[in-house]
């Protein structure tokens, strides 16, 4: 590859990729943790032996980080959530695992968590509303973990999209004011413009339906990478 | 003569913290949420410091509150390593709890948070509309279908959650913060389970479809009367109690 002619947007896409392979190469010693702890003691009580893990992995852009089991998974609980923001030192999130209290919230339908069971992948949820950890507009990077084949929980890393937006802004800008990061379903992460602000769905382009089509290069619309972030200009 | 305490604890429901006793108002939050269930028998709290920090008060008023909610038998201080304070929830919650607490509601302080309430699950309501993927209407039909059959308890945690989607639909952090804060300053009054949960159901599937149609007006307009409903029962019975 030796063409020394860019593409508009290049240096974009190429942070953009990097940026994300980051933040999953991080999550990888913890996935090797959780499913090592799991196959050797799926339990609640046995969950505190990926902290090392888990507190490894945040720092730089990665604000909080954990694993959540699927439900029934684990021996001692319906339900299992392991998760620490950073600080220091950093903090452990306790949310309500009981479903018969008013404060329980059901994770297994949040998007970070549904996406990787249904297709097996990893998968970066946001920029939307963490009104369960973080409280913040987030974006949460999930990888899927399995037990014996089978789907048993996310590791996953939460990123603030303001601090997202920190490190991409003085690329992004270079292109002028119509270009955006989105996500697969069209919600602007980062724009240039005000008039399509960040969480605002781009209605223009049908970004969902390119994304099933295969999301080949196009008019206005390059995926960053090997990401679920499209780059429009 | 009523006693004081309780009297003023009742009525900070509905007050800022600033403008009552401060350990009273700490006290009466926490009384709510032992006595609605939020905070589970034997559940530790959290320290006086962190307390302090969520009520934006100091720990000497944290620590005022907790001496009145062991009083009342509601929290029990244990010493030594594993010590702190733990919750003792009540064997059998008056079934009525709620209702003496809404007597003591006045009209016009539920009118203010009603306004208040209105103009933040209004606006969110409009913002999901026009930000709504087809991922977020999936998740509001999901809640919808949680009042289908509910009672109880399980009616407002619906409720609540119905209306904390719609929030975070909005994009919004912080209609999302005021959501909550809310939902928590009226202590689960608003979301009691006084009207029918299929016609409740209802309005929460108009209000999704309104979304889902990127209706921002109508999504608008039909919480607004979903919550004026919620509103009126909750009048209609306050006025019910006082009628001798």
């Amino acid at each position: 590859m030796n063409d020394t002619r860019t593409l508009a947007g290049d240096e974009v896409v190429e942070q953009v990729s990097a940026l994300v392979e980051g933040v999953f190469e991080r999550l990888k010693p913890l996935l090797a943790a959780a499913e090592s702890v799991l196959a050797d003691a799926p339990a609640a009580a046995a969950l505190h032996r990926i902290r090392p893990q888990v507190t490894e992995a945040l720092g730089g852009l990665i604000i909080g980080a954990g694993f959540v089991s699927a439900p029934n998974v684990l021996t001692d609980s319906e339900f299992g959530f392991e998760w620490w923001a950073a600080g220091s030192p950093p903090t452990q999130l306790f949310i309500s695992l009981d479903p018969a209290s008013e404060n329980f919230l059901d994770y297994t339908r949040q998007s970070w968590f549904t996406v990787p069971r249904d297709t097996g992948r990893r998968h970066i949820n946001g920029p939307y509303v963490d009104y369960l950890c973080t409280d913040e507009y987030t974006l949460t990077f999930t990888i899927p973990v399995s037990l014996g084949g089978s789907f048993a929980g996310v590791v996953g890393a939460d990123v603030y999209v303001r601090e997202f937006e920190r490190a991409v802004r003085p690329r992004l800008r270079s292109l002028g004011s119509g270009a955006a990061l989105l996500n697969a379903q069209g919600r602007v992460i980062v724009s240039n413009s005000v008039r399509q602000p960040t969480g605002s769905l781009v209605r223009e382009a049908d970004v969902p339906a390119w994304w099933s089509a295969g999301a080949e290069p196009g008019p206005g619309l390059r995926r960053c990478g090997d990401s679920p972030i499209v780059l429009t200009l | 003569m009523r006693k004081g305490m309780s009297h003023s604890a009742r009525s900070a429901m509905f007050a800022p913290l600033g403008q009552v006793g401060r350990a009273e108002a700490v006290a009466a939050r926490l009384v709510d949420a032992i006595t609605l269930g939020l905070l589970a028998d034997q559940e530790q709290l959290p320290s006086e410091a962190d307390l302090a920090a969520q009520f934006g008060v100091s720990t000497v008023t944290v620590r005022e509150a907790l001496v009145a909610l062991r009083q009342q038998g509601l929290v029990e201080t244990r010493r030594g390593r594993s010590g702190g304070s733990f919750v003792r929830a009540p064997a059998h919650p008056p079934p009525d709890a709620w209702r003496a607490r809404l007597a003591e509601v006045s009209l016009s302080d539920l009118r203010d948070v009603g306004d208040h309430y209105l103009a933040i699950a209004g606006a969110a309501a409009k913002l999901a509309a026009e930000r709504s993927s087809p991922e977020d209407v999936a998740r509001l039909r999901l809640a919808t279908d949680d009042l289908r059959t509910a009672h109880g308890i399980d009616f407002t945690r619906a409720e609540r959650q119905f209306h904390l989607e719609v929030a975070a639909a909005a994009q919004s952090p912080r209609l999302t913060h005021e959501e909550v804060h809310l939902q928590s300053e009226l202590g689960g009054l608003l979301w009691l389970p006084l009207g029918s949960a299929t016609h409740a159901c209802e309005e929460h599937a108009a209000i999704t479809a309104a979304i889902s149609e990127a209706d921002g007006e109508l999504a608008r307009k039909l919480t607004e009367e979903h919550l004026l409903g919620a509103l009126d029962r909750l009048a209609d019975v306050h006025l019910g109690l006082l009628t001798p």
